[in-house]
């Protein structure tokens, strides 16, 4: 802990001597810009943001909707749409980030998702000068205020704004009638469901399916598989990018579950359903149609 | 008496383990439905199988290193299950199997570590030597693995360790074979060296004198309760509490002779460790807590009071 402190003073340091040569402070702005954070913080800019570094795969599509990807300095491990993203440099997984590959890239403006570590490395950041942003965005009616917000910072009002209409529309819908119910298995022991408080439960509503666990207020929660095999739902659904049965399936305990028994899993791209992003209406098509092609 | 008390007590825990559950089972179909048989039947036996291996083994284990804190786990097997487990994950070895077989030859690993430390300059098993060595392996092993999962790109990574908090969730038919073929032979083995280890409370010297084979006691003891946790550490993960305390509720009840303890802290930690599992699958449905947690609940308040008993006698 001690170290680390350390480290992230001596980044400190080190970002004021890079921003000390790069001319020292701007001329404080009359017209300057103001959003308020998720955390409850008044964040001012004198202008438009150039430099952004975004801490989250979902800040990094909102931009890119919006038409502020070419602004990017620096994106996190995980942002791999759109492809134009794998082009913007790596400052790491973010996971918690590390402060001074960030400010090494010497951005105007960081976009964090609001954890308890963002927080912490958010104040950091402050310190030496670089402004922040925490946003949440956990859950579909998350994604019209971030993109609205982001619009304002990066002085892309009109095209963000005309995107949070579409994601506050989407979120307002109700849900699509259910033909089938489903499962999230996110692991299988101690086996961990997705529960109501979650952008994939929200998916699949407006997708015509009913998660089995929406009676569950939390986005995640562990159960046991006598109560998923009580619940019976029709189909297991699992984040994932290849088509390969779970390992889990081949155990005999998971047999009591039908739809396991039955080999009736829907695998959805991570790129896709694992975040919320602005193709959120794309990824609930993209959910009827599979749920539809389902075995 | 005790042995019909423990009896009855183990007979009504299992059969709650069996009635209660979040699918509701109508009476009739007990013996037919499918849940029951293949989820909550075979889900209670290991459970129970695991607790009693866990409270002989405590047993076996604090009175080879004469420490009353001393836990299966404190001799580096939980570090090596959890390096094992971990290596699994992160290696990608296949199979439904792999995650328990890598944390037991993990749990293994580590025992033989220790174990040879152990022996290092003549030092013979000597307690002190076993605890550090234990501890010192058991820390290197964490920090392999925290390195492995923090560097790792894999999420999968985070939720091994989900997995070696422990837990039921794995049980099946197949798990409780496992147990219950590889559990006796270690089971027999510590049974048989209930009378020197009476006579090494003593201290090593006087029950040298007494007869007893000391040097080779330690060593089958030794091998015998972790190679009983290593497996109970592959069906079920890490399960604390219940090898540390089920053998000194069972010193506090029915007294320090292991002919007696070693049966009990069997029975004991099988209806412990059961209940608890049934708590944990119940209480909060349709959510399920960690056994753990339960454990510690239900054990703790039982062991506060007898050890206040046992303090104010």
């Amino acid at each position: 802990m001690r170290r680390w402190a350390h480290r992230t003073h001596l980044a400190g340091l080190l970002a004021l001597a890079v921003a000390a040569c790069a001319g020292g402070e701007r001329p404080a702005s009359r017209g300057g810009i103001a959003v308020t954070d998720d955390a409850g913080r008044r964040v001012t800019l004198a202008a438009p943001a150039q430099r952004i570094v975004s801490l989250l795969p979902s800040f990094t599509e909102l931009l890119f909707a919006i038409g502020a990807g070419d602004r990017l300095v620096g994106r996190t491990t995980w942002c791999d749409y759109p492809p134009e993203a794998l082009a913007v440099p790596n400052v790491g997984d973010g996971m918690p980030p590390n402060v001074e590959v960030v400010a090494a890239r010497r951005p105007d403006l960081v976009v964090l998702y609001r954890s308890g570590p963002n927080v912490t490395a958010a104040e950091q950041l402050e310190r030496v000068g670089i402004r922040t942003v925490l946003l949440d965005l956990n859950l579909l009616e998350d994604l019209g205020p971030a993109a609205r917000r982001l619009g304002v910072v990066t002085g892309r009002r009109a095209a963000a704004d005309s995107l949070s209409r579409i994601m506050d529309s989407l979120a307002a819908q109700p849900p699509a009638p259910s033909t089938q119910s489903l499962v999230f298995i996110v692991w299988d022991n101690p086996p961990i469901v997705i529960g109501a408080g979650s952008y994939l439960d929200r998916l699949a509503a407006l997708a015509g399916a009913r998660n089995v666990f929406h009676d569950i207020g939390s986005p995640t929660a562990q159960v046991s598989i006598e109560t998923i095999a009580a619940r019976d739902p029709d189909v297991v659904a699992v984040l994932s990018d290849s088509a390969v049965t779970p390992r889990y399936a081949a155990r005999p305990e998971w047999r009591a579950v039908r739809a396991v028994r039955e080999a009736r899993f829907l695998f959805l791209p991570g790129q896709l359903f694992g975040r919320p992003g602005p193709r959120a209406a794309e990824a609930v098509r993209d959910f009827r149609r599979r749920l539809g092609a389902a075995p | 008496m005790k042995y019909v008390l423990l009896a009855v007590a183990a007979l009504v825990t299992l059969a709650a383990a069996v009635l209660l559950g979040p699918a509701t089972v109508p009476l009739g179909d007990i013996v037919s439905s499918p849940i029951v048989w293949q989820l909550r039947l075979p889900r209670a036996v290991l459970a129970f199988l695991v607790g009693g291996a866990l409270g002989v083994s405590g047993v076996g284990l604090q009175a080879l290193v004469r420490n009353p804190l001393a836990d299966p786990f404190l001799l580096g097997l939980s570090g090596g299950a959890g390096l094992g487990a971990v290596a699994a994950i992160a290696l990608d070895f296949p199979g439904p199997w792999a995650l328990p077989l890598a944390a037991f030859v993990g749990a293994v690993g580590a025992m033989a570590l220790v174990y040879r430390l152990g022996l290092i300059g003549g030092a013979e098993l000597d307690p002190r030597v076993l605890l550090l060595g234990g501890v010192a392996v058991g820390a290197f092993a964490a920090a392999i693995t925290t390195a492995v999962v923090s560097l790792a790109e894999a999420t999968e990574l985070r939720n091994a360790f989900l997995w070696l908090w422990g837990g039921f969730s794995g049980a099946s038919w197949t798990t409780v074979l496992v147990i219950a073929v590889y559990a006796p032979l270690p089971l027999v083995v510590l049974a048989a060296a209930a009378r020197p280890l009476d006579l090494l409370a003593l201290g090593e010297e006087p029950a040298q004198y007494l007869g007893a084979d000391v040097r080779r006691v330690k060593r089958l003891v030794y091998l015998a309760a972790s190679l009983l946790t290593a497996a109970a550490v592959a069906v079920a993960g890490v399960i604390g509490f219940v090898g540390l305390v089920v053998p000194h509720l069972c010193r506090l009840v029915w007294g320090r002779l292991h002919r007696t303890l070693f049966p009990t802290a069997f029975l004991a930690g099988g209806i412990l460790l059961a209940a608890a599992d049934t708590l944990a699958r119940t209480v909060v449905a349709p959510r399920e807590l960690p056994v753990g947690i339960v454990t510690a609940l239900l054990g703790v308040p039982v062991f506060a009071f007898l050890l206040r008993r046992w303090t104010v006698s």
